[in-house]
């Protein structure tokens, strides 16, 4: 069998979707469970190239509700499992995800967002932030990296598997079409020779017994009363608050002196960068602020940039999907709110430079 | 090479749009060059024009997709109406001189029309084979993103096995991007 996956450092020139199969190979993944939909296919198909040679295993499930399940029952049994999906798929992954939240079962799931609703595009669009972060009937329970280079995608996924069996909450890696079918270069790498050490993972059922004492582990996603529930959700709460500020990332430049502050995340970030750079460069007083944790929220590093600056500009590709997560960060603010709205369609940096001087 | 360079490339399914634009990706990127390549893809693919977005800079390319751009080539007549929309007074238009039924098409707007007669040489003169070598070699002549040298490591590379066993390949691919680059350069 071949040695580690990647040996050093390497400058490679890829597709998003080969990225994340070569960081999920580089963060000792075991098993991928998945079932195919564009614009993330690839990610199961470099996987099942690659991962033989370093005796990790593949299972093509019969859809999207059994890729999840599959996975969390890989999980139970101990391996390092995930799973990607897409548009429609994620919708029936909601289900599965539901579960890790309420049995607190670490899983890491990268989606490629695609244009919705239902079938719409096979190419792109930042429309499953809400669906990503909030779906399911639960309260958003998870963590959800929104990555916005093939770097990023690279260092997000393997950071995701760490985060979920360290807090043993669902993480999502959020990319979209354009990041999985885009080729750029980015440096691979083996996380250990970084000096970062994978979070161990271990069996929660099937446990060997100890001292001649066989312990059942009793992972419930079922209670009887309303009290019951209220009790362990209420933990849960309480959990998820307690690590929010240790997990929270985010971006930002500019907002010190700004008059207007672009709010993005994901692959518009770029385009939100390149606008504020050239905007400053004319001499306007324009910021940058980006989520990469679209849950947690950065709500109060995001608070600290609406009190000081007169206008958020939010750009996404959606109807506000993103800019929901904003309002409720920073209610309570005077801030004004202006919109570039592009739902399934790129945006691009003329565009937000238009928009700003518009605006301003 | 301070400023990005931002080509689209199109064509019918077959004539190797996506094939030239990655390998000028490769090769710009081997170069120690920032390059994004993104292909348009989704149910356009089955019987549409297949259109191919590339940039090449120095800094860290922004948007995958963009609005305008410095080059575009079209290698059909419904290349052309698609593309039409990425032109303005900066670009560069170049087609194939043997479409027809496009004079009306063609974009008013772009800073240079250029017509080329890649079909013509790769059936007449070459092979069919290396027409989007022919194209590849028209587009390096347009921006100097690569130099014929890079241009040539990069189909060395990439077809580097299929020369091996028939060198006669290797000099009608390297005569390809030369005839590519004189085309563009008499049409101008």
């Amino acid at each position: 069998m071949a040695d580690k996956p990647i040996q050093g450092e390497k400058r490679v020139f890829m597709t998003g979707n080969e990225v994340v199969a070569w960081a999920a190979l580089a963060a000792q993944a075991d098993i991928m469970y998945g079932y195919p939909i564009t614009p993330q296919n690839e990610i199961m198909h470099y996987w099942t190239r690659m991962a033989p040679k370093f005796g990790k295993r593949f299972l093509q499930t019969e859809d999207e509700l059994s890729a999840g399940f599959t996975t969390l029952g890989g999980v139970l049994a101990g391996r390092r499992a995930f799973t990607a999906t897409a548009g429609p798929g994620n919708t029936l992954m909601q289900e599965p995800m539901s579960m890790a939240e309420m049995m607190r079962i670490p899983s890491v799931v990268v989606i490629q967002q695609r244009g919705g609703p239902s079938t719409a595009t096979v190419i792109y669009s930042q429309q499953e932030v809400t669906m990503t972060a909030y779906g399911g009937n639960g309260e958003g329970f998870r963590i959800v990296y929104s990555t916005g280079t093939h770097q990023e995608l690279f260092d997000y996924t393997i950071k995701a598997f760490n985060t979920a069996w360290k807090y043993r909450f669902p993480t999502f890696v959020l990319g979209d079409g354009y990041q999985a079918k885009m080729r750029e270069s980015l440096t691979i790498y083996d996380p250990q020779d970084k000096g970062m050490e994978m979070v161990k993972t271990e069996a929660f059922i099937g446990k060997e017994p100890v001292n001649g004492i066989k312990e059942p582990n009793h992972i419930r996603n079922t209670y009887n009363t309303e009290e019951e529930l209220f009790d362990v959700l209420a933990k849960y709460m309480e959990d998820y608050l307690k690590i929010a500020p240790e997990i929270v990332e985010y971006q930002e430049f500019d907002c010190d002196d700004a008059d207007l502050v672009v709010v993005s995340h994901g692959v518009v970030s770029r385009a939100a960068k390149g606008a504020v750079q050239e905007l400053r460069s004319e001499g306007y007083k324009v910021g940058y602020f980006r989520p990469i944790t679209l849950r947690p929220f950065p709500a109060e590093q995001l608070r600290a940039v609406a009190d000081k600056t007169k206008t958020l500009l939010l750009v996404e590709s959606a109807y506000g999907q993103m800019a929901k997560l904003v309002k409720d960060a920073i209610f309570g603010s005077t801030v004004a709110i202006e919109n570039l709205f592009k739902p399934g369609v790129g945006i691009t940096s003329e565009e937000v430079v238009d928009k700003v001087k518009g605006l301003l | 090479m301070a400023k990005t360079w931002k080509i689209a490339l199109a064509g019918e399914g077959g004539q190797g749009v996506q094939s030239v634009a990655e390998i000028i990706a490769e090769a710009a990127n081997e170069e120690g060059r920032e390059a994004l390549y993104i292909p348009n893809f989704g149910v356009e693919q089955r019987g549409g024009v297949s259109v191919a977005f590339l940039q090449i800079g120095d800094n860290q390319i922004g948007s995958p997709k963009f609005q305008k751009a410095d080059i575009v080539i079209a290698l059909s007549d419904r290349a052309v109406r698609r593309t039409r929309q990425y032109v303005d007074e900066k670009t560069t238009f170049v087609y194939d001189s043997s479409i027809e039924g496009i004079e009306d098409d063609l974009p008013k707007n772009a800073g240079r029309v250029l017509a080329i007669p890649a079909i013509e040489v790769s059936k007449n003169e070459l092979h069919p084979r290396v027409f989007n070598i022919i194209i590849m070699g028209a587009v390096i002549k347009s921006t100097a993103v690569v130099s014929e040298d890079e241009a040539k490591t990069a189909i060395e590379k990439k077809l580097g096995y299929k020369f091996e066993k028939n060198p006669e390949l290797r000099e009608l691919n390297f005569k390809a991007i030369a005839r590519g680059m004189e085309l563009v350069e008499k049409a101008q």
